[in-house]
Order: C-alpha cells, then structure tokens, then sequence
C-alpha cells in the first residue's frame, strides 16, 4: 500500500522484543543511542527508570523491528527486570571491560534469564568501552612482540577478550566487544542477534497468505494480529503517530 | 545505597493487578513519585499469568480453604496427566513455554480500555488477537460426554440467514430481537417491565423466540447464572454490546484477547510505562500497617519492616485491610470455580478465520449447557498456542463455573471432556495437565477507607468479558490524585526515541 522509496521492496518484517541488562554506567543506553540515532553523547544523564526505543535492521531477506527495552537505575530492587524480559526474544547484556565487577554482575543476569526468561530467548553478551583499551588492539596482532604478559599496566582492559569468550562459548551466549563511543561492532551486535532469532519464533505471514489481506492485518504482520488502529472497518486510516 | 525511605512519596500503590497497574499507568506522565509494591515476588496479583512451576507454586500457596477476607483464591491443586513414555505425543513442554491466565477475560472490540490503550502508547508493545467463533455443547439429558453435541453460535446477521436449522417464522423473530437489542437504549418502553425478568422471558413474550432457540443468544451474553437467575437487565447491555463490537477491528468477530496470557500483560505493559517515567518497581513486599498524621504524608510500614511516607496510597481492598473501615459489604461474596486445562491438540476446528482473508483467530468461546436448566453453564474459552499461552500443537481450556459447592470441580472437568469429545477429531484429545480452584469476589463498590488518602480501586468483577467499569473506577482515582480533567485521562504523546513506522533505514 505504501509508496515508500522503491529501494525497499517489502520484505516480510517481523518485531522482535529485547532487554538490556547490565550494571550502571557500563554503556547500555550509550549503546541504543549509538544503534538507533548513531550518536553518542558523552555526558548522557542516566536513564530514569527505564526507556523503550525501536529500530529497524535490515536483513537480505526480512527486516527485523527491534522493541527495545533499555532498563536502569533499580537494579538494587531487582524488581524491574523481570517485567522487561517477560516475553523477550532476545537480550543484551552488558559489561565493561575496564571494570571486572561488570562482568561478575552480567554472569548473574546470563544466569537469571536462563533459569526465568522464554525458553528461547537469544542472548549477548557485550563487553563495551573497547576505545578505552585502542592500543591493547593493536597489541593482539603482536601479542608476544615485547611483552608476554597479558595484561599490561598501560591499558585500561580488565577483563581479557579470552576470559569473556570462554565464558560466552560456554553459556551458549554471542560475543562482542564494542565500543559505543566510535560505534565499533555495535551494529553488529544486533543484526547477529536479528540472525539469530529462530525463524520459527518470529511472527510473520504464512507462506501464501501474501496478499489480498484485511484491514484489520497491518501489512507484512502476521495474520493473527488484530490492528487497534484500524477502527471501522472502512475510512482511510493513517497508521501515523505524530 | 539509597533505600526506598529517602523518598518523599506522593503515591504508594499496593498490589501490581490489573487496577492497580492501570493507576500507574495514568499516573506515569504525573511526574509525581510513584513507588509500587506487590506483596507477592511476581507481577499481576490477582490477573498474573503463571508458568507451570509457578503455577505449581501457586497451586500450594492456594491449597487450603479460604483463611480470611483477604484470601482471593482457594482449594487450588494440579493434576497431571500420566505420561505413558509415547514419544512426541501428547507432552508437556518446558514450563516456560507456558503463559496461564488467571485472568481470561475477553474485551469486547468496543471495550473503552482498548482505546484508553492506544491514546496511552501502550498499544504498540501489546498484541490482540481475535476471538473468533463461539460454540454451545449440548450434553444429552443421561449426562454422558460421549454424545455431546457442539454447535457454532450464529455470529451475526448474515449467519442467521444461513442458518438452515431455523425457519423463516424464527428467522424472522431472531431478526426482530437483533435490531431491537443494537439499539436497546433507546427502547426503554420495549422491555421496561422485564427488566428484573428472566431474560428468556423477555425473548419469548416480546419477540416470540422458543426456548429451544434461546440458548445462543444467551451465550452472548456471557451469564454466569442460570438461564432462569439472568435477568434482562444484566444481559440485554451485554449481548447488545458483543453484537455492536462485530466488525469493530475486522469483520467477523467481536472480541479481543491480548496475547501472552490474558490481561496480565496489560498489566506489565501499564507497569513499564510507569516505570519508563520513573517509577519505582519492589517486589516481594507488602503493606503491613498505615499511619495517619493530620498535619504530614501518612507513614506506610512495608512487610519487611521499612517505613515510608506518602501523600496518597491506593489499592485493591484485599491489599489494604489494615485501613479499611469495613472490608465486608452488604452484598454477599461471588464465587467462581475455574479450571485450566492444557490440552494435547491444537483444536483446529475451533478457531476458523474470522472471515474470508480475515484474521485467524487465537481464541474461542463455548458454552456447555447443564442438564438441569436451573443450573448455571461453563463457559470455557479455549486458546490456542498463536496466543503465546502454551506449545504448538496444544491449546488451553480456561473453564469457570459460578458453582462453588463441593462438585463445581466435578462439572468443569464433564464440561472439559464433553468439549473435547464433541469436537470430532480421530483421536480424543487428552488433558495433559489441569489445575483447579475457587476465587472469591468481594463486592467492594463501597467498601470505605479510614482516611481520605487512602484509595480503593475496585477489583475485577466475576464477569468474563472485562468490565469497563474497571477503567472508570481508575479513573475516579487518578482525578483524586492528580485534579486532573477527565478528558486528559490516559491520553499521552508518544515518547521520544519511539518511532512508530517510519522507514529510518
Ligand atoms: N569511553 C567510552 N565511554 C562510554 C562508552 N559507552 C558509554 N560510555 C560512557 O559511560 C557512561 C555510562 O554510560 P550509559 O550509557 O549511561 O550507561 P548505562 O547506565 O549502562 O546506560 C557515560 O558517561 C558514557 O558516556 C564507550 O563505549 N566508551
Ligand atoms: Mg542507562
């Protein structure tokens, strides 16, 4: 129905819902920003309570509606989180890597979806603020050059790439480490999530129900979805928010 | 690290139900400080939705008799199907591919919470789904399940045309019926005098409908009671507002579900809202006792024995029984016997499109009939798995009865069998897993607070459709709170950083 651009031919999309979690400070909000505004700011103010945000990603066969859920601030109640990860697809869960206690605190969240969250549920594990470790990179490519010890004192790296891969690999978790400051592998992040969401989890049109659909069916959503927006049957309605 | 009594409060609201969460919702763009507990460690009180080891859990926490006024729920327990080793066939699957709704509740297309959603924002992150077809079950008079009869209720006008089982004399009784209850407000002279009259009455005097066809109308109407104990005045408003919601979302069908365990998730969604605005989310801690100070907040003790102060303090009654004046009204309390069944078969057959093209329907209402017409039905709404409730290849029965003697359990689970008997298919399909129990209905329409700053939100009636008072109700107490004009209730801008469709990409 819609005459969008021509480049984007419609492709079945389908919302996928995910949850941050992580300690305070260790970058979340700073990595939606950076996915969905591709911005960073600095001297962002804390996030209240919590924040829902949505993005697209685009993969060569579907398009992949990201519900974002960025959580904050209550993790001392612990209360918050289980009514993010209710029904979530997917999770990230963050720490920093120049802070160890980071990584302890995202094991405990890696744990607690496992044993609460949808059977299903996709989980990565990030470790964020990459930039403040630049010249450990460089490193890596010569790991033994001068040096054989894996930390060095210049560096800001608390938590080994090693040590967190193991542990991702360990739990079945994706891996990354980003930075949401020069954007390194944020979007990655998600399209390898978006990839990794069981086909069969995602709601979109039955093969051959394509078109000639109701209404009530916004275009490309599955067919049991009821449509509040498309009260009465006839009138055009735009779907438009603002 | 901050404690939750360094905070001035302005509203402290007990309990995360569904009125309660609708509170917090409504009061999430207030800037008002809102801390929000729940005696319990999870989410939706009376209305959650339950995994099956929660509802394992539930099930013990609700086993014995009701203690006291407080105790909603009672005589719960689980019963579970033998496996017999049969690989693939007829399992339970892991608890957390299960969603129970304690609260079932369909919402009819032209229920004011849907678009009390949709001016909140809450709508994007919910989903609806339609309730489609709606069925009677006829038991044979020996009672025997294994000659039930199901037959789908005529969903409109179109419908009763088709109907071949009726004749021109009743089609045109039943046309005559319909036009009058669309537009019963306005025909107060029509059905005055029946008013307290037994609804059948009122289909057989006026319109000249049989007994025999009564029963589909009935249903519509969603009555607990007996055909006999419904009077017109409790079911005209009722099928008058099913019939007027068809076609409201989409054609053939007149209800909603929302997906993921009933409205629980209306309540988690209200939840987020207000915490997105800064909310306080603990739980796992009740309110033990409330303090009054004529000249300051009041002083609210949490169970774990934390003190907080607080302008207003609002919940259902049963969350506040330490300020209220009175818990027990005149009225005598409601009692609902309910079950829930997993059943090892999707039921296909009960959920057909809602329309050529149409939505697929994820769920379904049936009406199995008593016997004895002097006995109240069960209603069962049947979802299936496209409801987020349970595994593919599976469904859920929701079945409630107003009996709540010592043989309600015994008729639900005739009622569930009689269902899944009539339903033709090759293979019985088998209940893999059920549990049982009673709730209790408090009516607490003016059950009256020792002080002016404590709020009771009425809880959900026994009706099986959401009742719309509910939302009335929140909203008399949000205007309390915030002096707020009722035209402002629950309508909000969008956030920023939600985009709704826009292509960005
Ligand atoms: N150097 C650097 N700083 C970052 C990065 N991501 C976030 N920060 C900073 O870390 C602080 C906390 O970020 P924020 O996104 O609010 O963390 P949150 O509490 O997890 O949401 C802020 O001062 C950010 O500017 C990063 O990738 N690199
Ligand atoms: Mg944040």
């Amino acid at each position: 129905m819609s005459d969008g651009a021509g480049a984007t031919a419609p492709k079945p999309s389908s919302s996928v819902k995910l949850v941050l979690l992580g300690e305070a400070a260790v970058g979340k909000s700073s990595l939606v920003l950076r996915f969905v505004n591709n911005d960073f700011q600095p001297n962002k103010e804390p996030t209240i309570g919590a924040a829902f945000l949505t993005q697209k990603c685009q993969l060569p066969n579907r398009t992949i509606k990201f519900e974002i859920w960025d959580t904050a601030g209550q993790e001392r109640f612990a209360s918050l989180a289980p009514m993010y990860y209710r029904n979530a697809q997917s999770a990230l869960v963050v720490y920093d890597i120049t802070k160890p206690s980071s990584l302890v605190k995202a094991k405990h969240w890696v744990a607690e979806l496992q044993r609460q969250a949808s059977p299903g549920i996709v989980i990565a594990l990030v470790g964020n603020k990459l930039d403040l470790c630049e010249d450990d990179n460089a490193e890596a490519e010569q790991a033994d050059a001068e040096n054989e010890t894996e930390e060095e004192p210049s560096t800001a790296r608390k938590v080994s790439t090693k040590e967190a891969k193991a542990y991702a690999d360990e739990e079945s978790l994706l891996f990354f480490e980003t930075s949401a400051k020069t954007g390194h592998n944020v979007s990655e992040v998600f399209t390898a999530i978006a990839n990794a969401i069981p086909e069969t989890s995602l709601k979109g049109p039955r093969s051959g129900a394509g078109g000639g659909t109701q209404a009530a069916i916004s275009a490309g959503q599955d067919n049991n979805r009821v449509n509040l927006n498309a009260r009465g049957e006839a009138g055009p309605k735009e779907g438009c928010a603002c | 690290m901050e404690s939750l009594n360094d905070t001035q409060w302005d509203v402290v609201i007990s309990g995360t139900g569904l009125p309660q969460s609708l509170l917090a919702l409504a009061l999430s763009r207030s800037g008002k400080k809102i801390l929000h507990v729940d005696r319990n460690d999870y989410y939706g009180g009376d209305e959650a939705a339950l995994s099956l080891s929660e509802a394992d859990e539930w099930a013990k926490k609700h086993a014995s008799e009701p203690t006291d006024t407080t105790s909603t729920f009672s005589h719960a327990s689980i019963a579970q199907a033998p496996t017999d080793g049969e690989p693939g066939k007829g399992k339970l699957g892991h608890s957390r591919g299960y969603s129970l709704a304690l609260a079932p509740q369909l919402l009819h297309s032209k229920s004011s919470l849907l678009p009390a959603l949709v001016s909140s924002k809450t709508n994007d992150q919910l989903e609806f789904q339609a309730v489609g077809s709606w069925f009677l079950v006829n038991t044979p008079p020996d009672g025997s399940a294994s000659q039930a009869k199901l037959t789908r209720v005529p969903g409109g006008r179109e419908d009763v045309f088709q109907d071949a089982t009726l004749d021109l004399k009743a089609k045109r009784s039943l046309m005559k019926f319909l036009r009058f209850v669309v537009n019963y407000e306005e025909q107060g002279d029509t059905w005055e005098e029946y008013r307290d009259k037994p609804f059948s009455s009122l289909l057989e005097d006026k319109f000249g409908l049989v007994p025999a066809s009564h029963p589909p109308i009935l249903a519509l109407a969603l009555s607990t009671k007996s055909s006999t104990d419904t009077p017109s005045k409790f079911a005209v408003p009722r099928v008058a507002k099913y019939l007027t919601s068809i076609g409201v979302f989409g054609p053939g069908f007149g209800a909603v579900l929302p997906k993921w365990g009933g409205l629980a998730e209306i309540g988690q969604v209200a939840c987020r809202a207000c915490a997105v605005g800064g909310g306080v989310y603990v739980l796992g801690k009740g309110i033990s006792e409330v303090q009054q100070n004529d000249d300051s907040d009041m002083k609210i003790y949490l169970t774990d024995g934390e003190v907080v102060s607080s302008k207003w303090l609002a919940g259902v009654p049963q969350d506040l029984t330490h300020s209220l004046s009175a818990i027990q009204s005149p009225e005598p309390d409601v009692w609902m016997t309910k079950s829930i069944s997993i059943v090892s078969s999707p039921l296909a057959s009960l959920f057909p499109p809602t329309s050529e093209g149409g939505v697929t329907p994820a769920g379904a209402v049936i009406v199995v009939q008593p016997v004895d017409t002097a006995e109240p039905p069960v209603h069962v709404f049947a979802h299936s798995s496209e409801s987020g409730e349970c595994p593919k290849d599976q469904c859920i029965l929701y079945a409630s009865s107003a009996r709540a003697d010592a043989q309600g359990f015994g008729v639900l689970n005739h009622a569930v069998e009689a269902l899944l008997q009539s339903v033709g298919e090759s293979t019985e399909p088998q209940v893999l897993w059920s549990m049982h129990y009673r709730q209790r209905y408090t009516s607490t329409h003016d059950a009256p607070s020792t002080s002016d700053s404590v709020i009771t939100l009425q809880s959900l009636s026994p009706d099986l459709a959401f009742d719309d008072g509910t939302l009335g109700n929140v909203r008399l107490a949000w205007q309390r709170i915030t002096d707020g004009d009722q035209e402002a209730f629950l309508k909000f801008e969008a956030r920023e950083g939600t985009m709704e469709d826009d292509e960005l990409t």
